[in-house]
């Protein structure tokens, strides 16, 4: 056994065309993720039960269970269910891809949507009591308002759980997806050599989460410019 | 639900085993945590270099990652270095149990050794001079004034740590480990019934995040006693 490596430098060019199918899973799902959450966090605010209950139990089931356990139950689980193979939806569930995205997108979801929580909730009651008194209407408090600082408040945390996400598209691997970790598995299986494969995936996703950071920290300090340093 | 009978006492025995590596892997976080907050809070420049890059490789890479690396890599080295001894010897792994406990302990121990070093410095100083004052040694300092005045620091976020191990646990499948999410693909295997047999899995996780979130509240409730105002 000795570490080769040469071998790093073969298998990064093949690593990376993982790369692509790793981002359409990141960004798609971070998109869409952060729909529903906003979805998620406006039931969870309203202040109707018929609206805040379901969001909760979504927000403690989706939370409190294993990501890997979410896409197994959509990948091998839900094509067992008749009403499901006979909807819209089997176009999606069909395809590995569909069933990645569709596991991310409600996992991150339920966190971001709690995140964006607690911006909202971060926001001084004052200034949304000022607004109203100048007349000013629940919806333009909210988004005139409310959102702006909110975003600021939760931008921090979203980061982290962008990065947290990035790291989850790893596990699609585990059903049959070739993202980079997939390839890594195959190369290794093929090599047997696990170091060299592994540590060369670890410094590609370094990278990606180091970029990351520097990205949402240049956004913060724009977002922030304003404020008093 | 008739599909899972038989298979009631495969998961009890998966839930045990997702227990064990539960328990392991939570000393190894907090042994982990508190090394790596430890050296980062000492001065030194070599342990706070090598702290550092312990909590950006572990916080930077998925957990997966680290779990496949370890147990393959400490695969290949166990069997290297035994082949050196006896080279009739094929193969020698790193039991699932242990690699998967020591991966995930690994991972959520940078995660602790942030929160850790946050609550050390959240000790109010005041208290480490007045102990200092009080000539008491540091040893003694460090267990009677800054761990009990740490710990109800880093409960909130400890208690999350603890969520990500729990969940953490159901990625040691991947690696051969006999637990829930193993008995799901075999009971799968048989009765053809994947989406019974994996939601059962999710209901056993989401008992046992369940468990440790009231786990959490009542040790933030016993922690804060001396903080209540006339109740």
């Amino acid at each position: 056994m000795n570490f080769d490596f040469a071998l790093i430098m073969t298998s990064i060019p093949q690593l990376l065309e993982g790369i692509g199918l790793t981002f359409q899973l990141w960004f798609l799902s971070a998109i869409l993720g952060l729909l529903l959450a906003i979805a998620l966090m406006l039931m969870r605010i309203s202040g109707k039960w018929f609206l805040y209950v379901p969001a909760m139990v979504y927000i403690y089931i989706f939370r409190g269970t294993p990501i890997l356990v979410q896409i197994f139950i959509i990948y091998y689980g839900l094509p067992q269910v008749e009403f499901i193979r006979e909807s819209f939806m089997w176009s999606i569930l069909r395809e590995p891809f569909g069933c990645g995205i569709l596991a991310l997108t409600l996992n991150t979801g339920a966190y971001v949507s709690e995140i964006l929580r607690g911006g909202v909730l971060g926001v001084p009651k004052g200034l949304g009591e000022a607004a109203a008194a100048l007349g000013i209407s629940k919806v333009q408090r909210f988004i005139y308002i409310t959102a702006p600082l909110a975003i600021r408040l939760s931008l921090p945390a979203y980061s982290n759980d962008v990065i947290s996400l990035m790291k989850s598209t790893a596990l699609v691997s585990t059903i049959t997806l070739l993202d980079m970790m997939g390839i890594a598995r195959i190369i290794v299986s093929e090599t047997y050599a696990p170091y060299e494969i592994f540590i060369s995936l670890m410094i590609i996703y370094l990278i990606l989460t180091w970029t990351t950071q520097k990205i949402f920290a240049l956004l913060e300090r724009r977002m922030n410019r304003h404020t008093i340093q | 639900m008739e599909s899972l009978v038989g298979w009631w006492d495969d998961f009890f025995w998966g839930s045990v085993v997702v227990v064990q590596v539960f328990l392991v892997s939570l000393v190894l976080m907090v042994l982990f945590g508190l090394l790596g907050s430890a050296a980062k809070l000492s001065g030194n420049k070599v342990l706070h270099t090598i702290a550092n890059g312990y909590t950006v490789v572990f916080r930077g890479t998925p957990e997966i990652l680290v779990l496949l690396l370890f147990y393959f890599g400490s695969a290949i080295t166990l069997t290297a270095i035994a082949q050196f001894f006896d080279p009739t010897i094929k193969f020698i792994d790193i039991p699932p149990f242990w690699a998967g406990s020591i991966a995930i302990g690994l991972v959520v121990g940078s995660y602790a050794t942030e929160t850790f070093r946050g609550a050390f410095l959240g000790v109010d100083p005041g208290q480490i001079e007045a102990a200092r004052a009080l000539g008491i040694s540091n040893f003694k300092t460090f267990i009677y004034i800054r761990i009990p005045a740490m710990w109800r620091l880093a409960l909130p976020s400890f208690g999350n740590h603890m969520l990500s191990l729990i969940k953490d646990t159901a990625l040691i499948s991947v690696i051969g480990l006999q637990e829930t999410m193993f008995v799901a693909e075999q009971a799968t295997g048989t009765t053809g019934e994947p989406f019974v047999m994996y939601l059962t899995v999710g209901a056993i996780y989401l008992a046992f995040s369940s468990i440790i979130t009231l786990t959490v509240i009542g040790f933030e409730k016993y922690g804060n006693k001396h903080l209540e105002v006339g109740k």
